[in-house]
């Protein structure tokens, strides 16, 4: 077995585009990108499906604390895909047309990570299938009376 | 030459893609404290988590009775099913208790699910889906007991640590409060207790070292009107019984996972605490440990332990006393029931927690012995590093969290009887904050296990057993109509026979049980509504189960109109 830099490896072996080494693109092998905060300390980003790459882009999306998303989801892609978000209350849902471009407002709580997928066909198996990372604590009245204790 | 986008919109709740109705009859907008106090006093509701207070899980219903239950079956079946990747996907569970007022049911799923339904019909009338976290730390799969009613609002907890108020005609959040530290390796699986205008509601997380706690909020505003620590800190009553050097206290469990009973006599909630951490390797945590496998009395204004009784002393077989206290009286006493992991059913006196009497209610136990004074000799336990330690019961218990039940027509409790063990091998571990916190490499036994319901009065004495080949992982309830009903792991839902045990109807519901059914009326008719889905911490207390399929069907059984 070799080590590789993992991006040299990704590329070499083609784990992250389609119909090379596997089917699809393997999840995780994704871009990284991070939402924006407006003064309001709402956050906003935008997430596109590339022509022929059956992805999201980023397919890692980094929030930098809990709270409400405004996301544009924009579909270059050359099929019909759609999106399934998660969000407090209930999970959000837009279709996305060929070359199509819609909104998605999303709630989520802070700390953890998400997924949220293009819910047709096998869409979520070929790559389709993305994280919303939510960083940051929880509030200082919801943590334990205890000294401050060793992490990983 | 650029092509303009197509207008895609705004992504939508996806609820609105489904029949469900959008809003529900503002049934429990009158549902008051004084209404729960006296539950019992309106069978056609299950007003709140345990049917009363009292947790006895006891209707009084009697359209359904031994002469015609052989001819009930399905009214409605409710499936959610599930879709996209959710936290725990393969240990997901349908475990919790439907509420039902006036003819509209409050249950809730996994993974932040809440629906309300006609309770009649099974027609969805809301939902509410909360995002939990894929990486929140579960030790036991991703569950939730139940909500809870009252003042128009509906009440749940969430993976990661939130308890939620929602409008109970529509599903709305109206306030949402973070009570636990997901960072910690705290989660949230209880149903809410409402008692006066708090609603009350314990942490998880005793498998990843953490303090466990209770709180309590204002029904109203959510504002938190208290919490309890159930471990204490130095120098605080109990604090003696952890090593007085080290910050053993600090990760020591005591989580109180499921939901206490109330007495506005004493006004003291009981709840059972969880075990302590890690789990099954002492050498750290030396001593009693208090709070952990306690039943704890906790005055329900002040947030404070009044008195507690401690089931296992220095646990290290995981044996929480998480379960259920039934309140009920005997001879003119108030005492309180409690069916332990540890395999004995324990009878105290509720006022002040004093031992009345001390039972084993399942065949194989030699962890260690308690004698009828109560006196704790253990026997077999991980001690040695890297040596393998069998015993029994394993560390799910003789009975896991799901309830017992209590017929004050019969004088009876009837317990769901899992007889099997495990064998746990001492491995000593650093903490660290989020991780599984054990001490120990741990395998239940997939094969010589066996189950039942029993049948005991309050004298400990058995007094009838329904054996099953498979361990009973299912909560059962105690009906009128002189009837005990009974889900199995392989998805029979039984009605026994109250006074014999006789089984007298069987239904195979297509999953494995692991949850609480309950009783209603609707317009004068009896059902029996049952959550059915397999799944949650099969490897510990079913591991011979673990390839079976999960569900998620909501099934009510009444007779034929």
């Amino acid at each position: 077995m070799t080590t590789q830099d993992r991006t040299d490896l990704l590329n070499e072996i083609g784990l992250n585009v389609q119909n090379r080494a596997a089917i699809g693109r393997v999840l995780g092998t994704g871009t990284i990108g991070q939402a924006t905060e407006r003064a309001d300390g709402r956050m906003e980003a935008t997430i596109r499906i590339l022509p022929d790459e059956i992805g999201w882009d980023p397919a890692i999306l980094v929030m930098p604390h809990g709270g409400d998303l405004e996301l544009e989801l924009i579909n270059d892609d050359l099929n019909t895909h759609c999106a399934l978000l998660p969000s407090n209350g209930d999970r959000k849902f837009i279709w996305l047309v060929n070359h199509s471009r819609g909104r998605a407002t999303l709630n989520l709580d802070g700390p953890g990570y998400y997924w949220y997928s293009s819910p047709t066909g096998n869409d979520e198996g070929r790559g389709l299938t993305g994280a919303i990372v939510v960083m940051g604590d929880v509030p200082p009245e919801a943590r334990l009376d205890r000294p401050d204790q060793p992490r990983p | 030459m650029t092509v303009e986008y197509v207008d895609a919109g705004e992504a939508i709740d996806q609820g609105t893609l489904s029949s469900k109705q959008g809003t529900a009859p503002p049934a429990v907008s009158d549902v008051t404290y004084e209404r729960i106090l006296n539950a019992r006093s309106e069978p056609q509701n299950w007003l709140t988590y345990y049917g009363a207070y009292n947790g006895q899980r006891y209707s009084p219903l009697d359209q359904i009775n031994t002469e015609n239950v052989k001819r009930i079956g399905p009214a409605w079946i409710f499936q959610a099913g599930t879709s996209g990747m959710i936290a725990g996907a393969s240990t997901y569970a349908f475990e919790a208790t439907p509420i039902v007022v006036n003819g509209v049911m409050y249950v809730s799923g996994w993974d932040g699910w809440v629906w309300a339904l006609d309770a009649a019909t099974g027609e969805e009338y809301w939902r509410y889906k909360h995002a939990v976290p894929y990486d929140v730390s579960l030790c036991c799969g991703n569950v939730n007991r139940g909500v809870a009613v009252a003042k128009g609002k509906v009440f749940m907890v969430t993976g990661n640590a939130h308890v939620i108020a929602l409008d109970a005609t529509n599903g709305k959040k109206v306030w949402d409060k973070t009570y636990g530290d997901v960072r910690a390796g705290e989660s949230a699986t209880v149903a809410p207790l409402i008692v006066k205008n708090m609603v009350i509601v314990g942490s998880s997380g005793g498998e990843f070292g953490v303090r466990g706690h209770l709180d309590a909020f204002d029904i109203d505003t959510g504002e938190h009107a208290w919490r309890c620590y159930t471990v204490p800190k130095p120098g605080e009553p109990g604090s003696e019984t952890w090593p007085a050097d080290g910050e053993a206290w600090a990760r020591g469990g005591a989580n109180c996972w499921l939901t206490g009973t109330f007495d506005a006599e004493t006004n003291l909630l009981y709840v059972g605490t969880g075990n302590p951490a890690p789990d099954f390797d002492g050498g750290v945590r030396e001593g009693d440990n208090l709070f952990t496998d306690s039943i704890i009395a906790v005055d329900v204004d002040a947030g404070q332990i009044r008195w507690h009784y401690q089931c296992t002393p220095h646990d290290v077989w995981d044996y929480d006393s998480i379960s259920e206290c039934i309140l009920f009286e005997s001879d003119g006493r108030k005492l309180l029931g409690h069916f332990d992991k540890n395999g004995y059913f324990f009878v105290v006196d509720r006022t002040n927690g004093e031992l009345i009497q001390i039972t084993p209610f399942v065949d194989r136990i030699d962890w260690g012995a308690i004698t009828r004074d109560g006196k704790v000799t253990p026997r077999k336990y991980p001690d040695k590093e890297g040596d393998p330690v069998h015993f029994y019961p394993g560390p799910a218990g003789a009975k896991e969290w799901t309830h017992a039940a209590y017929s004050p027509k019969t004088q009876l409790f009837y317990v769901p009887v899992q007889d099997v063990g495990a064998t746990a091998t001492r491995r000593r571990r650093e903490f660290k904050e989020s991780i599984p916190y054990w001490g120990a490499g741990v395998q239940v036994d997939a094969d010589d296990m066996t189950g039942s319901v029993s049948a005991f009065d309050a004298n400990g004495e058995e007094k009838w057993r329904w054996r099953n080949e498979l361990p009973m992982c299912a909560s059962v309830l105690a009906t009128g109509g002189d009837l005990v009903f009974a889900g199995e792991p392989s998805g029979e839902f039984n009605a026994l026979d109250a006074r014999t045990g006789e089984l007298l109807w069987q239904f195979q519901c297509g999953s494995g049980h692991h949850s609480s059914p309950s009783t209603y009326t609707v317009d004068g008719r009896q059902y029996v509504v049952v959550p059915v889905g397999w799944g949650g911490w099969a490897e510990g207390f079913l591991p011979g189960m673990l390839g079976a399929g999960h569900g998620s069907a909501l099934i009510a059984f009444a007779l034929p109109e």
